[in-house]
């Protein structure tokens, strides 16, 4: 009976705690401009994640190790500092974004301009590191999060074409456009396959003293969790292509972004969505500074733990402090936060081999994983995707850029 | 070695940024008066809070108003430029009213801006389709 419920509180989590700025700006940014044309990108990448969270279970449970401690063991300090320094980058950019999207919400509910909102709600997540334990933060936030399955009432309220829609799901050429499309793809592939969801997965695990008897629960978990937050980003682009794309709506800004569920849920959509995005930024914004620190504290052989008291580590609880302090900077610059956020998507999908091979690596260990090591199935399917990901970054980011 | 080959490649990159088509600049006017007209539908129909509606018009207008003038500077080609300077102008104007109206609280002349907005769009629509038709 236990475990059952560790099980259905690790899908009802996962679910609650998908969606982000990142997931559901490109989404929304692909069905206004793209119509379903790039679902197959939000499923290729959800498939993925599907791999990489299980791995990263599977790994904690059975070496003990998090995945960060692991790769500076077997790799060594210099090679680790590489990957720290573009992780780190990476995942400070999303902080921005994630913190820029809770003042976004604030700023539609309120008026008031989101570079106002930077130091409160800095503070605000600073102090729900500070007092709060990893349940709560793991979930508790993802808990409310749950309120964006309105997505899923949102976009079936609309009456898709089905089977239109399911032709999405094959990858295909945009004839127009094409920079634009590899970007928005790129975008997407970036959102759905964080790699800082790994690491914070991979230290929960420790955290919560999961063991091998974990690794069927985990499976579970992995699957149905991606999964369900995979049909809530499908459920934005499909609301996005039903009721932005018709008006000839293109999202650059945010407050485009805030009509997604207007015509679909004409009573409470608006409201639906700022409370959605505010929670599912705030639990992103919680779970990126966790995974900062972590980083820090994992490869540098400091304490760490969110349930440990901040005297007993305190290097752990400077060092989200200051990540946090930084990332208010950015937005009390005015720096658009949806700018940020497809920039910063991009990036993630562009550095996904520096975390994902040395991970393969890891997980093909026989020290760490003896009988438990990856199949070829596993390798196949992320070595794909990362490489898919990694050759449209490369290509399409330049375009974009010179395309202005 | 290699910080400075970035550092050239960057550098040829931004140098290569080419501002965007008419065409393009043709389809972000559209999306600002389509957000503009979504937006004012939706506050007619009172899903949406006065200070987000009115915030959404401003911007709207103000991004309207600078694509415009970016477009004006270096107006396409084979195109009535006159008539495209008139659109665009009386298009930023009312979504600039359709603004003031919510704080007056004014439906009944809201909605009849918001369909003259919808008439403009028709208009704006059929000028981007012959400027995208000539490139």
């Amino acid at each position: 009976m236990k475990k059952f419920l560790q099980i259905a509180l690790g899908i009802v989590t996962s679910v609650g705690g998908f969606l982000e700025i990142g997931s559901v700006t490109t989404a929304a940014q692909a069905g206004a401009s793209f119509g379903y044309k790039l679902l197959w990108a939000i499923l290729i990448g959800t498939i993925c994640l599907i791999f990489l969270v299980e791995m990263s279970g599977r790994f904690s449970a059975v070496s003990k190790h998090t995945i960060v401690d692991a790769m500076r063991e077997r790799f060594g300090f210099p090679f680790f500092s590489i990957v720290l320094f573009g992780m780190v980058l990476v995942a400070f950019m999303v902080l921005v974004a994630e913190l820029g999207g809770i003042g976004l919400s604030l700023q539609i509910l309120t008026g008031i301009g989101f570079p106002w909102w930077a130091i409160p709600v800095s503070f605000v997540v600073w102090l729900l590191m500070w007092k709060g334990t990893f349940g709560l933060i793991e979930n508790g936030v993802s808990l409310l999060g749950l309120v964006t399955i309105c997505f899923v009432v949102a976009a079936v309220k609309l009456h898709p074409d089905w089977h239109h829609a399911a032709r999405g799901l094959l990858p295909a050429l945009e004839g127009d456009q094409k920079a634009k499309y590899g970007f928005v793809a790129v975008s997407i592939l970036g959102a759905s396959i964080s790699p800082y969801l790994m690491y914070f997965y991979s230290s929960g695990a420790i955290e919560d003293e999961w063991d091998v008897s974990y690794i069927p629960i985990n499976r579970v978990i992995a699957f149905f969790g991606m999964s369900f937050g995979g049909v809530l980003s499908m459920a934005v682009l499909v609301t996005s292509a039903l009721a932005l794309q018709p008006n000839g709506i293109d999202i650059d800004k945010f407050d485009q972004a805030a009509l997604l569920m207007t015509t679909a849920l004409p009573r409470w959509g608006f409201y639906l969505f700022a409370v959605s995005m505010l929670i599912a930024c705030l639990g992103a914004a919680l779970e990126i500074s966790l995974a900062i620190s972590y980083f820090f504290a994992q490869g540098f052989g400091w304490n760490w733990s969110e349930s440990l008291t901040p005297s007993k580590d305190a290097r752990f609880c400077l060092t989200y402090t200051i990540i946090i302090l930084l990332a208010a900077v950015p937005l009390l610059l005015h720096i658009d936060p949806i700018k940020v956020t497809m920039i910063s998507m991009a990036l993630t999908a562009a550095t996904l081999p520096l975390a994902i091979i040395p991970f393969l690596f890891l997980m093909n260990d026989p020290i760490y994983l003896g009988e438990h090591r990856n199949g070829w199935i596993s390798n196949s399917v992320v070595g794909i995707v990362i490489l898919i990901s990694f050759v449209l970054a490369v290509i399409s980011i330049p375009l974009q850029i010179i395309g202005g | 070695m290699r910080t400075k080959r970035l550092l050239v490649l960057s550098l040829i990159l931004a140098a290569g940024c080419k501002p965007p088509t008419p065409a393009e600049q043709m389809d972000s006017i559209l999306s600002w008066i389509g957000t503009a007209g979504m937006a004012g539908d939706a506050w007619l129909r009172h899903t949406t809070p006065d200070t987000y509606t009115r915030q959404t018009l401003e911007l709207s207008s103000e991004t309207l108003g600078q694509i415009s003038k970016d477009l004006l500077e270096s107006p396409p080609a084979m195109v009535d430029t006159a008539a495209l300077h008139r659109v665009l102008t009386e298009t930023s104007k009312r979504i600039t009213r359709m603004a003031a109206l919510i704080s007056a609280k004014d439906a009944p002349d809201f909605a009849r801006q918001l369909d003259s907005l919808r008439t403009d769009q028709k208009t704006v629509k059929a000028l981007a389709d012959s400027i995208e038709a000539k490139q």
